[in-house]
């Protein structure tokens, strides 16, 4: 538990560190080679984490806002509302994400990281809607928000102060979950060719990798690493909101 | 008469497609006067807690109606009036712990009643730590705690410490005692007889205990699947009752001065 | 010769402050043929007595000290090994206080049935199952309820099935631990029969009840142990304790018991200032002092020891000195 922490901090500090390396550098003989094109494949990887996971990051943030918006208004409005907002939901649920992003993908010319993490974004937030309701609705109904419904407050203060600090600890297992799901969405995204166009992530790094068949050729320095960064990161994410579960769980249980 | 209850019914819907129907509380009616201790006593599943939730204006009925003070509950539009009800009429519910945000101080629940009663912000101090000692709390011991801080008996006075600053014109009261040790009880249903004697507070326990309303009660209401079955005071309720489950209820209770037959 | 008899029991949870003295020093003896009421609020220890008493002892719970003989053998230095075989279900038998939500959802009340004789006994599973079927018509409960799955019972029925398999091989002493505190009157009226049944048939010889309901021990107890904070504070028959209680925390009790009775509204309810210590750091002295309307300067400093008052009556409390 600790080793994924630890692990996925010091891949995050590193890129943000050597942050000076160029993208495109003369081909030199560095630590992990250069590829076809001779660029510098370390310099390549650590900008590509950093911006993978700056993808990820992006694309959670906008799928917990939206999810969560839509999560609590259905669940503490109850009635009409929540049955269509939770109709809209299932409809996004149902759609098949990975084919509404690439043809989103295909319309834009350009795509840069924000737009990629928008896409995944958007296209990820139905299941964060429908936990954070069931949250919503089972803490609804607990004496402590009766209370504070008696004492004449506000719904949106109830909302604020009661049922949202309480759910924070879900908010933020959903969020390492939707940031490790990202950056795999960002990497497939890419691997088919809709990724990013201006920019470097590990999944554009895989994908000429793939193109240039660098499998077939042997050049492994130029896939694997990528490839272990990306596992990586994700199993880390998991193992990160594996641990913060433990520990958000007996204290939520009474102190 | 401050509360009037008529034929307040509640159903709800469960499963997949709402198929299912459950007639929780079926025509229930009752009134209230002030000053008075009304029991609704019944065991769980008879719909008292359900009933308690409707007149709290924190469940919607399905149909019937309540009145209290000449106005329709549920008729009540608007912050403003519906602050106007929860200071009349509040209530106090049976789990000390869960009737605390785990992640506020306990000092929010009574500072948040003052929504209620529009007070300058200069006595609020004092009026807190009034109340406090007015149900035998040092208010050092317990203001700027959190709920797990404290034991259940001081939470649940504070919840009744809450009542003595909104002085409300009746209280719904559902299990008050049943989660305090019990060498503190009868201490915390004197709290309710203080509120009765100063300010003609009216009371409804909620309880499944037949001694608890016995002894508190002027007026016993025995509810089961749904309905009152029973009505009267305690006397009559309790040493002649005429419904069978009454009936059944007081032989099934165990008794202290008095063995139960062909046991 | 009695059945139970512990001597001195130290009972401790190790929590990270240091040692919650759940227990402190305690003895009992429980004679045989007769039910034993274990009465105190929440708190008071009697859950950890009663599993101590059976040495279901497992960290963070420790039995520091102290002797306990059942039917005649010495089941505190018995490894769990043991105490599986010859002990538990065998001689002595708990019902938990979870018993109802303990049962594994995915089998049925036979399995269990299963279980517990395979643990013990060599036999055929169509004489377990005979067995069973005996056992539950002789407590007049419905054979069919063998086959079901434990949310398919009804609270009420699911505790006495427990009750029923728990004492299927006719262990001598049975401890139920607050079994009937979440069930209705009427179902709790049913399983309190059914535990009376199982002394009348011979089943079980003697039982410990515990709980803090004081009129449900009147009904089925004849004798009555009041406990606080870890302590035994007074003991004697049921008559003597509900109608003479010596002990002022006794007769707090007892008077803030509250029965649909006119005899409870003439007298009242009494209630104590003050809540049960917290046992990591409890009162010097009498453990309860700090609350007693008849406090004396002694009991502040020194503890009192249980003195008997005639008819194995016992009280501890310094109004009764052991010379007296």
């Amino acid at each position: 538990m600790l080793m994924g922490i630890f692990g996925s901090m010091v891949y995050k500090v590193d890129p943000l560190d050597i942050v000076g390396s160029p993208e495109q550098p003369p081909s030199d003989r560095f630590p992990l080679g250069t590829d076809s094109w001779g660029r510098d494949l370390l310099a390549l990887l650590l900008t590509g984490t950093k911006s993978s996971i700056s993808i990820g990051v992006t694309a959670a943030v906008i799928a917990l806002a939206v999810g969560v918006v839509m999560g609590v208004i259905a669940g503490f409005k109850g009635g009409l509302t929540d049955s269509l907002l939770m109709m809209l939901t299932d409809v996004v649920l149902v759609l098949p994400s990975l084919l509404i992003m690439m043809l989103i993908a295909a319309y834009l010319k350009e795509r840069n990281p924000l737009f990629v993490s928008l896409i995944i974004g958007v296209t990820s937030w139905p299941w964060v809607a429908r936990a954070m309701r069931s949250q919503i609705m089972s803490l609804k109904s607990r004496e402590f928000i009766y209370m504070s419904r008696m004492a004449g407050l506000r719904d949106m203060r109830i909302i604020a102060e009661d049922l949202l600090p309480n759910m924070a600890s879900y908010t933020f297992m959903a969020f390492v979950l939707l940031m490790s799901g990202g950056m795999i969405a960002e990497a497939g995204l890419s691997m088919i060719g809709y990724g990013l166009t201006k920019g470097v992530s590990l999944g554009i790094i895989l994908y000429w990798a793939q193109i240039l068949e660098a499998v077939r050729r042997g050049l492994w320095w130029w896939f694997i690493p990528p490839g272990v960064c990306l596992v990586a990161l994700a199993a880390s994410l998991l193992l990160l909101s594996t641990a913060l579960d433990e520990y958000f769980s007996p204290r939520l249980k009474g102190g | 008469m401050p509360l009037e209850v008529k034929n307040l019914t509640k159903v709800f819907a469960v499963g997949l497609f709402r198929r299912k129907e459950i007639l929780a509380v079926d025509g229930v009616s009752f009134s209230v006067k002030p000053g008075e201790f009304v029991s609704l006593v019944g065991e769980s599943g008879s719909g008292k807690t359900t009933t308690a939730k409707m007149i709290l204006r924190l469940l919607q009925p399905t149909s019937g109606s309540i009145m209290f003070d000449g106005r329709d509950v549920w008729g009540l539009r608007g912050i403003d009036e519906l602050r106007w009800y929860w200071k009349n009429v509040h209530g106090i519910f049976q789990d000390p712990y869960a009737s605390y945000n785990p992640l506020h101080k306990i000092d929010r629940i009574l500072y948040q009643a003052f929504m209620l009663m529009g007070h300058s912000s200069t006595d609020k101090d004092s009026m807190v730590e009034e109340v406090l000692r007015e149900v035998g709390l040092r208010p050092d011991d317990v203001l700027g705690k959190y709920p797990h801080e404290l034991s259940g008996g001081q939470r649940q006075r504070i919840m009744v410490a809450r009542c003595y600053m909104l002085r409300p014109m009746l209280i719904l009261a559902d299990e008050p005692i049943s989660m305090i040790d019990a060498s503190t009880r009868a201490s915390v249903l004197q709290l309710f007889s203080k509120l009765r004697e100063e300010s003609k507070t009216s009371v409804i326990f909620i309880t499944h205990d037949l001694g608890l309303a016995y002894y508190v009660s002027d007026e016993i209401m025995i509810m089961h699947d749904g309905s009152i079955v029973e009505k009267g005071p305690p006397d009559e309720v309790i040493d002649h009752p005429q419904d069978p489950y009454t009936k059944r209820l007081r032989e099934d209770v165990p008794l202290l001065y008095r063995k139960w037959t062909g046991f | 010769m009695a059945l139970l008899q512990a001597e001195d029991i130290k009972a401790y949870y190790s929590v990270r402050k240091g040692y919650v003295k759940a227990v402190d020093g305690l003895d009992l003896v429980i004679e045989k043929g007769i039910t034993v009421g274990l009465a105190g609020e929440s708190g008071c220890g009697k859950t950890t007595l009663v599993n101590t008493l059976m040495m279901n002892v497992k960290p963070p719970l420790f039995l520091v000290e102290g002797t306990i003989i059942l039917d005649g053998k010495v089941i505190s230095k018995m490894d769990r090994s043991t105490l599986k075989k010859n002990v538990w279900g065998v001689l002595a038998s708990i019902v938990p206080q979870s018993a109802l939500n303990a049962l594994m959802p995915t089998k049925r009340i036979l399995d269990f049935v299963r279980d517990v004789i395979s643990h013990h006994m060599d036999v055929s599973d169509s004489e377990v199952v005979s067995m069973a079927e005996k056992r539950f018509e002789e407590l007049n409960l419905p054979v069919e309820a063998l086959s079901l799955y434990p949310h398919e019972l009804s609270g009420g029925m699911k505790q006495r099935a427990v009750i029923a398999v728990s004492t299927l091989l006719n262990p001598k002493l049975l401890v139920v631990d607050e079994p009937t505190s979440a069930l209705d009157v009427s179902t709790q009226k049913q399983v309190l029969k059914i535990l009376m049944d199982l002394k009348t048939t011979g089943i079980t010889e003697s039982m410990i009840f515990v709980t803090h309901d004081i009129a449900v021990l009147r009904q089925i107890a004849d004798w009555i142990v009041i406990m606080y904070a870890g302590k035994i504070v007074e003991s004697g028959s049921t008559e003597n304790i509900l109608h003479d209680p010596e002990h002022p925390y006794t007769y707090c009790l007892i008077n803030a018991v509250v029965t649909p009775e006119p005899e409870v509204r003439k007298r009242g309810l009494t209630s104590i200032r003050g809540e049960p210590p917290n046992l990591l750091d409890p009162p010097k002295g009498c453990r309860f002092h700090p609350r007693c309307p008849k406090v004396m300067n002694i009991c502040r400093s020194k503890e009192p020891v249980l003195v008997e008052i005639g008819g194995s009556r016992l009280v501890s409390c310094h109004l009764f000195p052991p010379d007296a």
